[in-house]
C-alpha cells in the first residue's frame, strides 16, 4: 500500500505515492529521479545523503518519505538553481575540495547550511559543523578552506552575499 | 633542490558536475527491464559445502535467476595464483565467499530469495591464525594448492603463498660486531580502504556482447576477469566506468563484475548490483593485511648500520588475488629506505580464513613503516642519540647502495628529512603532554605500458582518449596539462575521453600510484605526434621550414614575422585528420644483485624511488589514553609535481588515512573469523574535526627515470610514514612504543598504566 504525499524539491512540487517504510533517499533518487544525494552507508554514519528539509539539514537516508510530507525539501541540485555555480561551489573547485565528489553533495549542503546559521565561522566551527560528512579522499582540508573563503568574500563585499537557495523555503 | 613555484589551481574538468550533483555515478544508473542482484555469502568462514538447494528461492515470484558454480564455466581465476571461482564449490575459505547470486524484480526480493537458498555444509576449524598456518601440520586452507597454476617466483607451499627474502652480505656475522643491538617485534591488524562509494554494478547484454558499468579502479583487469570466467573474447566485453566515488586500492582487481554479467545473462534482462555498507565491508576480496613484524638492528656507536635481521609474516587471508607480490614489498619496507651494510630479511604470505588482503593505498607499507621507523627511534635510544640524527647519519643518498645492491641515483631522502623537521619546528619546547616524532619511508614508481590518443577537433580544441582511470585523485584530470604543453594550447582546451574499454589502450588502472608516471608519459608522446603533423601541414601551407616555426597559443608561426602564421583550428578545420598515439618508453628497473634472494618479483630494487619524511606533534591524554595529532609536517620528495592542487590533495588525504590507520581503524574478527565491526560507526574514519593542520613541502628533483617532465607518483606514499611518526611521538609521551597497530586509546592507556601486554 502507498501513501500519497507531496514534496517540493528544489522549488518543484511532487505529488507521489510511497511505501510507508520507503526513506526519503531512495524516494528522492528513484521516484523524483534526482541523484545527486548519495547512499554511502545507509546509517546516517557518513552523511554523503544529506538533504534539507524546511532548512533543517537531515540525513535521508534515515528520514521516511512519508515523514517529508508537505515540506521544501533541498538536495544538490537546488544550490544552483540557474546553472550558475554557488559561490560555495566555486569555492570548493578552486579550493581541491572535490576530488571523487561522492561526499560533496552532503558536505555542500552541510556547509550551506553552516554558513547560513553562521556566516561568519571560526576554522574549528566549520570543521565540527561537517563532522558529520565523511571525506576519505580530501583529508577535509581543502574543504575547510573553502568554507572559510566563502565566508571571508561575504564580509569583503556585502553585495555579493547570494542568499542561499535554502533560505527561500524557510518557513 | 628546489621548491615548488605557487601555480595557478589548475580546475579538475570533472569538478562542476561533481558539485552540481549532475554527475553519474554507477549506482545512479538505471537501465529499462532492469533486475537487482543480491549474493548468498558463506555461512561459516571455513566449511566444507555438502549440497545447495535454490529450489525455494527460484520459486519465489518475482526471482528471474539464481546462480551457483554450476551455472558458470568451472574456471578457476586470481592474480598470481589461480586458486578461486566466481562460486564457491568444494568449499567456503572465508565469510564473504560468494556461494550463489539472485536476479530479482527487487532488491529486497533478491535479498528475499537469497536467504531462501539452503546450504549444507560440514564446518572446519577455522585457520584464523595466520602465523600459526605456516606450521608443517597445519590444516590446509587450500588442499589443492599443488595443482595451482601459480607464478613459480612466489615460492607457494601449503599455507605459505610466498616467501621473499632479501639479502645483502653476511648479516650474522655483522651483527655479532655491532656495538649495539635493538630487536623489536610489532603487530599491526588487518584495515580497510573504505570508500565512500560502496560498489556498484550494472550489466546489459546486447547480442553476443556484454557491456559493464562497475565502480572499478582497473577496468581492463575487470574485462580480463569476464572473459577468463565466462569463457568468451575480450572483444565482447566492455566494461565502463561512471564516475568513480574513490577505491583506496580496494576497488582493484576483478571482483564481481562477472557474477552480475552471468545473471544478465541468464535473465536476458539488465541486472545491476549495488552494495550495502556492511557489504563493502565483508565481501571484497581487499583490505589491508594483518601484520608480525620482527626486527633486529646492530649499529656502530657513531650510528652506522651494519646489520639488519628481519622476520615478517602477513596475512593473505583466503585467495592470493593481486597480492602475490606483498611479502617482498613488505620486505623492502623492513629496509627502508636507509644504508644499511649488511641484510637478511625473511618475509612470509599466509593463507588464512580471513577476507583476502588486496592492495589498500601502499600495501604492506604503512604497517612495516609503522615498525621500522619505531625501531629505528628504538635504536637511537639505545645510541643515546637524538633520532633525527640517526636518521641525518643513515638515510640514503646519490651513489649509495640498497638493499639488494641497487645503487642510487640522485634521490630527495635527507631533503625531506630536514624540511619537516624545519616545518615542525624540531627541538622546540612543548607541554609536557605533547612530543614530536619523525618518521621516513619510501615507495618505487612502477614502470608499465600505458597507451593514450590525441586528436585534434575541427575548432581547433583538443581531445585525449586515454586507458587510464580517475578514481577521484585527479591524475587523469592532469593530463590535459601535459598534451597542452606539448602542443602550446590551454589545458581547458581539451575533452578527456577515458574509463570505457573500447576507447583507450589497455591500461593498468588507477594503482601503483602510476597514471602520471606512464600515462603521462603516453599522453607527452601522442600530443608529440600531433605537434610533428601539425608543423608538417603548417610549413606546407606558409611555405616555410619546419625549423622556421614557433607553436605557441594554438597557432603556428613563421620566426621573426609573426605575421605570417595559421592556428591550429585553421589546419585542424581543414578536414585533415589530425591524430597521434603515445605509449612512451617505460623505464628499466635499475640494475641490481638480488643472487641472494628468493621469492623475487621485481621488487627488490626501486624504480625511481619516492622519498617521504613526516613529523608529528600530538597531545596525551593520560587519564584516557587518547591521542590527539595537532600537526603533521610532511615533506616529499614526488620529482617535479604536475599538478599541485592535486599533489597537495593526495597528501592531504593520504596524511589523514595514515592517522585513521595509527589510531582508530582496524577490521577486528571474532575466533571464527567473521568481521566484528564491518560498519562506519565502529570502523572509525577521521572526520573533519579530527584533523590536524597539515603542512606540505615539494622536494621536486629532476630525478633520472621519472616519468613525464620529471614527475614520479603521489597518491600512494603520503600514507606510509603517517603511523611511526605518530608512534614515535607516543612512545616520546609514553615511554615506551605502542607495539600494536592502530595505537588505540586502550593500547595507549594500557602501556602508561600497567595493563596486560596482548
Amino acid at each position: 500500500m502507498t501513501h500519497p504525499i507531496t514534496l517540493r524539491v528544489n522549488g518543484v512540487p511532487y505529488p507521489l505515492g510511497v511505501d510507508a517504510h520507503a526513506t526519503l533517499l531512495n524516494v528522492i533518487r528513484d521516484q523524483v529521479a534526482l541523484t545527486g544525494s548519495k547512499e554511502g552507508c545507509d546509517d546516517s554514519e557518513c552523511g554523503a545523503c544529506m538533504m534539507l528539509i524546511d532548512g533543517q539539514p537531515v540525513n535521508s537516508c534515515s528520514y521516511l518519505a512519508v515523514q517529508a510530507d508537505d515540506t521544501e525539501v533541498t538536495t544538490v541540485e537546488g544550490l544552483a538553481p540557474d546553472d550558475k555555480l554557488a559561490p560555495l561551489q566555486e569555492a570548493f573547485l578552486v579550493e581541491g575540495a572535490v576530488q571523487c565528489g561522492f561526499c560533496t553533495p552532503g558536505m555542500l549542503i552541510s556547509a550551506t547550511c553552516l554558513l547560513r546559521d553562521n556566516p561568519h565561522p571560526a576554522t574549528d566551527e566549520v570543521r565540527i559543523a561537517l563532522s558529520g560528512n565523511l571525506c576519505r579522499c580530501t583529508g577535509y582540508d581543502g574543504i575547510v578552506r573553502a568554507v572559510l573563503d566563502v565566508a571571508a568574500s561575504r564580509s569583503a563585499d556585502p553585495r555579493s552575499i547570494a542568499r542561499p537557495a535554502v533560505s527561500r523555503h524557510e518557513r | 633542490m628546489t621548491m615548488a613555484p605557487e601555480r595557478t589551481p589548475f580546475i579538475r574538468s570533472d569538478g562542476k558536475e561533481k558539485v552540481t550533483g549532475a554527475g553519474r555515478y554507477t549506482a545512479d544508473l538505471n537501465l529499462t527491464g532492469q533486475l537487482h542482484a543480491k549474493f548468498r555469502y558463506a555461512d561459516h568462514p571455513h566449511a566444507r559445502i555438502l549440497s545447495i538447494d535454490t529450489a525455494a528461492a527460484r520459486a519465489l515470484p518475482g526471482v528471474f535467476a539464481v546462480l551457483t558454480w554450476e551455472d558458470v564455466p568451472d574456471v578457476l581465476y586470481g592474480g598470481s595464483v589461480n586458486d578461486r571461482r566466481l562460486f564457491a564449490k568444494e568449499k567456503v575459505r572465508w565469510e564473504g565467499d560468494i556461494v550463489a547470486a539472485v536476479a530479482a524484480r527487487t532488491a529486497d526480493l533478491a535479498a528475499e530469495a537469497a536467504g531462501l537458498i539452503d546450504v549444507r555444509y560440514e564446518v572446519l576449524p577455522p585457520l584464523t591464525d595466520f602465523a600459526a598456518n605456516a606450521e608443517a601440520d597445519a590444516q590446509l586452507v587450500h588442499e589443492a594448492w599443488a595443482d595451482y597454476e601459480a607464478d613459480e617466483n612466489l615460492g607457494l607451499s601449503g599455507n605459505i603463498l610466498g616467501h621473499s627474502s632479501i639479502v645483502k652480505g653476511d648479516a650474522d656475522a655483522a651483527m655479532a660486531g655491532a656495538d649495539v643491538v635493538v630487536k623489536s617485534r610489532y603487530v599491526a591488524d588487518a584495515s580497510q580502504g573504505a570508500p565512500i562509494e560502496p560498489r556498484a554494478i550494472v550489466a546489459d547484454w546486447q547480442g553476443d556482447k556484454v557491456t559493464v558499468w562497475s565502480s572499478t579502479q582497473v577496468p581492463f583487469a575487470a574485462r580480463s576477469g569476464i572473459a577468463h570466467t565466462l569463457n568468451i573474447p575480450e572483444s565482447q566485453v566492455r566494461i565502463i566506468v561512471p564516475l568513480l566515488g574513490g577505491g583506496f586500492g580496494s576497488k582493484c582487481d576483478f571482483h564481481f563484475e562477472a557474477h552480475v554479467a552471468a545473471l544478465a545473462r541468464a535473465t536476458r534482462r539488465p541486472v545491476k548490483l549495488v552494495f550495502s555498507r556492511r557489504e563493502e565491508f565483508l565481501a571484497p576480496d581487499h583490505r589491508r593485511e594483518g601484520m608480525i613484524i620482527e626486527l633486529e638492528t646492530g649499529a656502530s656507536r657513531d650510528g652506522r648500520l651494519v646489520a639488519r635481521r628481519g622476520r615478517l609474516i602477513l596475512d593473505k587471508g583466503a585467495y592470493c588475488g593481486e597480492g602475490g607480490f606483498f611479502a617482498q614489498m613488505a620486505a623492502m619496507h623492513a629496509c627502508g629506505p636507509y644504508q644499511i651494510d649488511a641484510v637478511n630479511v625473511d618475509s612470509y604470505l599466509n593463507y588464512s580464513n580471513q577476507q583476502p588482503s588486496g592492495s589498500i593505498r601502499a600495501p604492506t607499507a604503512p604497517q612495516a613503516c609503522w615498525a621500522l621507523e619505531q625501531h629505528m627511534d628504538e635504536l637511537a635510544a639505545a645510541l643515546e642519540m637524538d633520532p633525527a640524527e640517526l636518521r641525518r647519519r643513515t638515510l640514503i643518498g646519490e651513489g649509495d647502495e640498497g638493499p639488494a645492491g641497487q645503487v642510487f641515483e640522485e634521490i630527495g631522502a635527507k631533503q625531506t628529512l630536514e624540511a619537516a623537521l624545519d616545518m615542525i619546528g624540531y627541538g622546540r619546547e612543548l607541554p609536557e603532554d605533547e612530543a614530536i616524532g619523525v618518521a621516513c619511508g619510501w615507495w618505487p614508481s612502477f614502470g608499465v605500458p600505458s597507451g593514450a590518443y590525441v586528436k585534434l577537433n575541427r575548432d581547433g580544441t583538443g581531445t585525449i582518449v586515454t586507458g587510464a582511470m580517475e578514481s577521484g585523485t585527479g591524475a587523469v584530470m592532469g593530463l590535459p596539462l601535459l598534451a597542452a604543453e606539448a602542443l602550446g594550447m590551454k589545458a581547458e582546451d581539451f575533452s578527456i575521453l577515458y574509463q570505457d574499454t573500447d576507447a583507450g589502450p589497455w591500461d593498468m588502472g588507477s594503482s601503483g600510484s602510476q597514471t602520471t608516471f606512464n600515462n603521462g608519459r603516453a599522453v607527452v608522446e601522442a600530443a608529440t605526434e600531433v605537434r610533428e603533423k601539425l608543423l608538417d601541414l603548417a610549413a606546407d601551407d606558409l611555405e616555410v621550414s619546419r625549423d622556421d616555426l614557433v607553436l605557441a597559443d594554438g597557432t603556428l608561426s613563421v620566426k621573426g614575422s609573426p605575421d605570417s602564421s595559421v592556428t591550429i583550428a585553421t589546419l585542424a578545420g581543414s578536414g585533415e585528420p589530425i591524430l597521434g598515439k603515445g605509449s612512451g618508453d617505460v623505464p628499466e628497473a635499475p640494475a641490481v644483485d638480488a643472487s641472494g634472494c628468493v621469492g623475487r618479483l621485481g621488487l627488490e630494487s626501486f624504480l625511481a624511488p619516492q622519498l617521504i619524511t613526516q613529523a608529528a606533534r600530538v597531545k596525551l591524554d593520560r587519564d584516557t589514553g587518547v591521542i590527539r595529532v595537532l600537526e603533521v609536517a610532511a615533506a616529499h620528495d614526488s620529482g617535479v609535481i604536475v599538478n599541485r592542487i592535486g599533489a597537495d590533495g593526495q597528501v592531504y588525504g593520504g596524511v589523514l588515512m595514515g592517522i585513521g590507520q595509527a589510531l582508530s581503524e582496524a577490521t577486528w574478527f571474532d575466533d571464527e573469523g567473521r568481521q566484528l565491526n564491518p560498519g562506519l560507526l565502529d570502523y572509525k574514519l577521521q572526520t573533519a574535526s579530527d584533523a590536524p593542520e597539515i603542512n606540505i613541502r615539494w622536494v621536486e628533483i629532476d630525478t633520472p627515470n621519472a616519468g613525464p617532465n620529471g614527475g614520479k607518483g603521489v597518491g600512494e606514499p603520503p600514507s606510509v610514514p603517517t603511523p611511526g611518526a605518530i608512534g614515535n611521538a607516543i612512545a616520546k609521551l609514553v615511554g615506551r612504543p605502542i607495539d600494536r597497530l592502530p595505537m588505540t586509546p586502550e593500547r595507549v592507556w594500557e602501556a602508561i598504566h600497567g595493563g596486560p601486554e596482548e
